[in-house]
């Protein structure tokens, strides 16, 4: 989970207001708690704050995730290794041609992706743990060589 | 009566031996900046089971010498990730593990990179900076 | 889809977002791919006796250097194309110099026996398909080739292990640390002391014969087990095997003869090791430590760390390669006193004290060409974006016009 200070730190701090909030310290509030969403500040969509933007998302998506389901994934532990890609039950179901038998996943409907050296987590409804016929399952954590999979 | 004796004693020298290893982490800061901070804080360190520490007094955190007839550093002590039975000690393969390993392979050619003796002790000195293990 | 060079799996299914010729985002390559394709900070520019210079000028002095030199050395190779390796053991010849790689002090004396075909080895998609029992010994797959387990040899479902591996696959780690890769194998790491690979070989091999091992006898008859039962099984021998029997390799040899079902994979790091190892071995029937002289003569004192110990060499070409960084700071100092040419991508410690520097293409980045997998296979590398860095081979070509 980041902290208010690194999502400020990235924030282009001119307290502009656009976002609608009165400080960026205080739309770093905001983007943590998720009552904002990044693109609200305009600004930070111009060219030049690229690279923070980037990593803003990065820093937001494992909230994002934790948020609707309780997984969250640590990306500064990932090492992008693809166990769980290939493990997860779901990319198994939905990718037989592709994650299943150990390849980059071939379509969207995957769980787990591997972006630039780390894995990104989507359709985190699919899971298992959700859902009517849930099941505890473990198969992402326990392939997972250095804990960057968490469920909360 | 006055004479606090400890003062003058060396700090205590332990035999060790060292093993080393890849790090995924350390690997990468390796690709973007052999010379970066992130490669140093990662390869100046020596990974220490708990019950070595203890049984060395040492924490996590304190600066140790590493000394052997084929060099001497100051790394940083750390602990393992997992549990460790002890007797031996962890480094990452690097620039300062490497200043440690003696040259003679017995005629095969290959050095033990992974099999190191020397000697361990605490100070108070700065890590052993990259240029010094470059300069000759 | 382009192969990452980050490790000697050479993944070929890596998606490189470029924009305005530069990649932006790389999806499915590892932590260590993605540093690969990202690149490195400094980058290596030209010079001789460390004042800037162009191209062309460095790479004159080098021919000059080398062509001057009594016993030059030809050094690196395992980052480089077999392209560049095949240009490389030409001018070695040319030159009657010697020719070395980091195999000398790693993989090579296992990778010799493989290709002596000493061993039963195997493909990566034998194991995806077969494999049943894998045995990672001294060998930590998930940090030095992060896909390792999951592209190929643990988790991915293959034709005879459709079930997934819990049901169909078992994973065994052999080890002195409790690496990650020994994390996954959870119930099946066996912990070693540092140099008890022998003990444990010598005691498997009696287990297998019928004989009671001589100690942790529960343990290793339990191990020895699962090993009879393979269908399909793999050793995984990385360089915590090897250096710990690098006297007696032929121990290993004996318990895969008592192992019917069992195949030996080397664990290679860097990307084309493997490479150079079968390009010299096709032509000179050795794997590495030649020196040319009319014809193909091995001897251990050509090794890298024996000829800089030994002060047996007066000019080093290193190729892909950080000695400084990577062996005893013991021999460096000969290594300091002598001329040394660079051609890197990248500033390296050898680079730093050069006489020559020439920066080089990243092969697999911005430069093609083609190497082998640590299993042999020959895979096609990409050129993903264009400028104006030579290639390795291009740079010896050069080197060697005037030679
Ligand atoms: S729009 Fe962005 S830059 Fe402007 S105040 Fe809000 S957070 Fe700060
Ligand atoms: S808990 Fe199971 S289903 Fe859910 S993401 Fe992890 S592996 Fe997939
Ligand atoms: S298993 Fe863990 S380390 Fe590997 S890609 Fe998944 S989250 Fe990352
Ligand atoms: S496993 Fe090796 S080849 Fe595959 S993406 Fe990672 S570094 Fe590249």
């Amino acid at each position: 989970m980041p902290t208010v200070m690194e999502l400020y730190q990235l924030l282009p701090k001119t307290n502009c207001k656009k976002c609608g909030e009165s400080t960026c310290m205080a739309f770093a509030v905001a983007l943590l708690s998720r009552k904002k969403n990044i693109s609200e500040c305009t600004p930070i969509l111009e060219g030049s704050f690229k690279k923070q933007k980037e990593k803003l998302e990065s820093l937001l998506l494992p909230t994002a995730g934790a948020e609707e389901t309780g997984m969250i994934v640590h990306p500064e532990l990932c090492t992008g290794c693809g166990n769980c890609v290939v493990a997860c039950p779901v990319d198994v179901a939905n990718d037989p041609k592709g994650a299943a038998i150990g390849c980059a996943p071939t379509n969207d409907k995957v769980i787990f992706r591997v972006v630039d050296g780390k894995v990104i987590a989507s359709n985190i409804k699919e899971c298992r743990r959700f859902g009517k016929n849930r099941v505890l399952c473990y198969a992402c954590i326990d392939p997972c060589p250095t804990g960057a999979i968490e469920f909360v | 009566m006055g004479i606090d004796v400890g003062k003058f004693l060396k700090a205590p020298e332990y035999d060790i031996r060292i093993t080393t290893y890849r790090d995924i982490f350390q690997i990468e800061a390796l690709e973007q900046d052999r010379f970066g901070e992130e490669y140093k804080k990662l390869s100046a360190a020596v990974m220490m089971g708990k019950s070595d520490m203890d049984k060395m007094g040492f924490k996590a955190g304190d600066r140790a010498r590493l000394t052997n007839n084929n060099g001497s550093i100051v790394v940083e002590v750390r602990a393992t990730r997992r549990e460790e039975p002890g007797g031996i000690v962890f480094m990452m393969n690097s620039p300062w593990s490497n200043s440690l390993v003696s040259d003679d392979t017995r005629g095969n050619g290959i050095p033990e990179f992974k099999n190191i003796s020397c000697r361990i002790s605490l100070t108070k000195e700065d890590i052993t900076p990259l240029e010094k293990l470059i300069a000759f | 889809m382009v192969t990452c060079t980050g490790c000697a799996l050479l993944c070929e299914d890596i998606d490189a977002v470029v924009e305005n010729n530069r990649i932006k985002e790389t999806r499915n390559a590892c932590r260590r791919g993605a540093a690969k394709f990202r690149g490195c900070k400094n980058r290596l520019t030209p010079s001789v006796n460390k004042k800037q210079t162009d191209v062309d000028a460095s790479i004159k002095k080098a021919a000059e250097l080398l062509k001057t030199a009594k016993s030059p050395m030809l050094f690196g190779w395992s980052n480089s194309t077999c392209e560049a390796q095949a240009k490389g053991i030409q001018a070695a010849k040319k030159l009657n110099a010697i020719i070395d790689d980091t195999s000398s002090f790693c993989q090579g004396i296992l990778i010799e026996k493989v290709l002596r075909k000493k061993f039963r080895t195997c493909s990566l998609e034998d194991i995806r398909n077969q494999a049943d029992v894998l045995v990672y010994w001294g060998s930590d797959a998930q940090d030095s080739e992060p896909r390792h387990l999951s592209r190929f040899s643990y988790f991915p479902r293959g034709e005879a292990r459709q079930r997934g591996y819990e049901e169909d696959r078992t994973a065994i780690a052999i080890d002195v640390r409790e690496s990650n890769t020994a994390k996954i194998c959870k119930g099946h790491f066996y912990r070693i002391p540092l140099k008890g690979d022998r003990e444990l070989i010598l005691a498997l091999t009696d287990a297998l014969s019928g004989k009671v091992p001589a100690y942790d006898t529960k343990r290793i008859l339990e191990l020895a087990n699962i090993l009879k039962k393979a269908e399909f099984g793999v050793i995984f021998a990385g360089i915590g095997l090897t250096y710990s029997i690098k006297d007696e390799l032929d121990i290993l040899v004996a318990l895969t003869d008592r192992l019917s079902n069992f195949h030996i994979l080397p664990m290679v790091g860097h990307y084309n090791m493997r490479g150079f190892n079968e390009n010299l071995f096709k032509e000179t029937g050795f794997v590495n430590r030649v020196r040319f002289d009319g014809k193909a003569v091995h001897d251990n004192k050509y090794a890298i760390v024996e000829a800089l110990r030994q002060k047996a060499i007066d000019a080093l070409l290193v190729v892909g390669s950080d000695p400084l960084s990577s062996l005893p700071r013991s021999v460096l100092p000969h290594l300091a006193a002598i001329p040394v040419i660079c051609i890197d991508p990248c500033v390296t410690l050898t680079s730093k004290i050069a006489t020559v520097t020439i920066p080089a293409a990243v092969s697999g980045v911005e430069s093609g060409g083609s190497a082998v997998r640590m299993d042999g296979r020959v895979i096609e590398l990409s050129k993903v974006v264009e400028n104006n860095y030579l290639s390795d081979a291009e740079i010896l070509a050069r080197m060697m016009e005037g030679a």
